[in-house]
């Protein structure tokens, strides 16, 4: 091993240790579990190369952040430009960069959606898009659904549809209901005079890539506006490209009241987050101009990112690369749930967000580590390690998706076969417990 | 092939190593499960009880409904009892199959973290 290859090595054991040590140990061990113990170095289009120089394709994605590519060179160089003269900016004051952002969202979202209140987190734009909805509605009802991801601050956390992220820290904001996803007849029974809004995820991400039945969000759009209330669609994983539409209400013509961006907004480079809104919704803010303040939310070189990251995936036709990429990548799948169906399920998604439904839990981990080996990086989700989520980058090649559907082929064989080359199983020893460093030997 | 009365003698040092870590105890005061492990070669069950973090119980058979139910070669579950295996590569391996919540089999290998930080693969 020449002194280039030591040392890189010699920095990845130092900060998987210090990540351990120091960030979140459980973490790191869960991970290092399967086989995703990888420290990430260059980084570049659909693929990032570890530390140590190994070279794998980013299915994973931070959940859809990339989908402009790692490291995009058009939107570094407006971000390096940005950084010649701006900085985030003074908060309390109008700003060009945020203007000029807000505009072109205006532009580019679906009907009368006008106004944007800027975040620099996901969660805090799901936060103020439901405060937008009490305020606007005067009514205290919020309807989420189950398994439903909408990020893990105050109110967020609340229409949040996994019981585990929020048990700790109960009781949580009153007047939040829960109802299944998909169900138009079930959201019909549950909203009433009382409901400020109904929020939802247009495809379900962290619940498994969960995809509604066709005209679903036609129909809870009707259910809402006959009821009063307020259809928020959080399109924070969805929106920008990712399911072949560059948001993804646009596939049932569906505008909402509010909709919540973020993730891919930032370019994978500077964090800004939106929730934009119909135009009647804006007197609220008429009325309450100051009623929800972010210091870093909407920084002025955040919106010179989002400019150029919208710029590039309208100019490059990303959403229509993500069609041609998930048919090319969902017919690979149909082939392989033909040849394994004692691995693999079902096959869902829309677009570059794509779900495999493997047979038990244990084959989520269990694949992570095989494609790890065979240098795809991806991961089941929260909600059912049964569930494996795909999200690469909107730039990956038509050979980049051959070369994950070889990794998916070659892991479902490993795990078939017996696993052959998984970490050798512990030798022989007696089951009698051996003495401990405490003990005298 | 491990005995039904060796896994009983593993499981009451694994009750012992436990309850008797404050780190643990501390960090499961909020864990409330009951647990069933059958031994796959011999078909033998077992049953544990924790209440608020604390072993309060273990038997062979089984008895209630269980939260969490764990499948494994006799021998693996003495040695995973004893602290002498690490039982995240088994499980990754389909050698170790648990039936549970996501979290709960999350917390499963925590507490192995914290009782056994440095059990074998």
């Amino acid at each position: 091993m020449d002194a280039e290859a030591t040392n890189s090595k010699a920095i990845k054991t130092q900060a998987l240790h210090d990540f351990a040590e120091y960030v979140n140990p459980m973490k790191a061990r869960i991970l290092a579990h399967a086989g995703l113990d990888i420290i990430e170095g260059r980084r570049e289009g659909a693929r990032v190369w570890d530390v140590t120089g190994r070279s794998y394709i980013d299915c994973i994605t931070s959940a859809g952040s990339f989908n402009a590519g790692r490291r995009n060179p058009h939107i570094i160089a407006a971000l390096k430009a940005a950084l010649d003269e701006l900085d985030q900016g003074i908060f309390l004051i109008c700003s060009k960069a945020k203007a000029d952002l807000a505009k072109r969202l205006a532009e580019i979202t679906p009907g009368d959606i006008k106004y944007s209140m800027f975040g620099a987190s996901g969660g805090e734009v799901v936060d103020f898009a439901i405060k937008l909805a009490r305020g606007y509605t005067r009514r205290p009802r919020i309807i989420s659904t189950l398994k439903g991801y909408h990020g893990h601050t105050g109110f967020a956390l609340s229409a949040i549809g996994r019981d585990a992220y929020q048990d700790p820290f109960r009781p949580l904001m009153p007047g939040f209901d829960r109802i299944p996803f998909g169900d138009a007849e079930a959201l019909a029974s549950a909203i009433g005079e009382d409901t400020a809004a109904f929020i939802i995820e247009p495809i379900q991400g962290e619940g498994g890539i969960q995809v509604p039945p066709p005209g679903y969000l036609r129909a809870v759009r009707e259910i809402c506006d006959r009821a009063g209330a307020l259809l928020i669609l959080d399109e924070i994983q969805t929106g920008f490209g990712r399911t072949g539409k560059l948001f993804a209400c646009e596939h049932e013509g569906v505008v909402p009241d509010i909709m919540t961006l973020g993730k891919s907004l930032g370019g994978g480079l500077y964090p800004i987050t939106a929730a934009v809104f119909r135009e009647p919704l804006g007197d609220f803010l008429v009325a309450n101009p100051y009623i929800h303040l972010s210091t870093f939310g909407g920084a002025d070189l955040g919106c010179a990112v989002g400019l150029a990251t919208i710029d590039e995936i309208i100019g490059q036709d990303l959403p229509g690369h993500a069609t041609a990429m998930g048919e090319r990548f969902m017919a690979g799948f149909r082939q392989l749930q033909a040849k394994y169906p004692e691995v693999l399920a079902e096959v869902r998604g829309r677009g570059l967000m794509i779900g495999l439904q493997y047979l038990d839990q244990s084959m989520g981990p269990r694949m992570s580590y095989q494609l790890a080996q065979r240098g795809v990086i991806a991961l089941y989700t929260g909600n059912d390690p049964s569930v494996m989520r795909l999200q690469p980058s909107l730039v990956i090649s038509p050979a980049e998706v051959d070369e994950v559907l070889a990794a998916v082929d070659g892991a479902m064989a490993a795990i078939v076969a017996g696993v052959a080359d998984e970490p050798a199983a512990r030798g022989k020893e007696t089951r009698r417990r051996r003495p401990r460093e405490t003990e005298e030997v | 092939m491990a005995a039904s009365s060796e896994i009983l003698e593993a499981l009451g040092d694994y009750q012992v190593q436990c309850n008797g870590n404050a780190r643990l105890r501390r960090m499961q005061k909020d864990w409330t499960k009951r647990l069933h492990f059958q031994a796959r070669e011999t078909g033998d069950w077992f049953t544990m009880v924790v209440v608020q973090g604390e072993i309060t119980d273990f038997a062979t058979g089984t008895e209630g409904t269980p939260d969490i139910v764990v499948f494994a070669k006799s021998e693996d579950l003495c040695d995973m009892f004893w602290g002498d295996l690490n039982p995240s590569q088994k499980y990754l391996r389909g050698e170790i199959i648990v039936k549970a919540s996501p979290e709960d089999v999350m917390r499963l290998d925590a507490i192995t973290m914290i009782i056994w930080p440095d059990a074998a693969s």
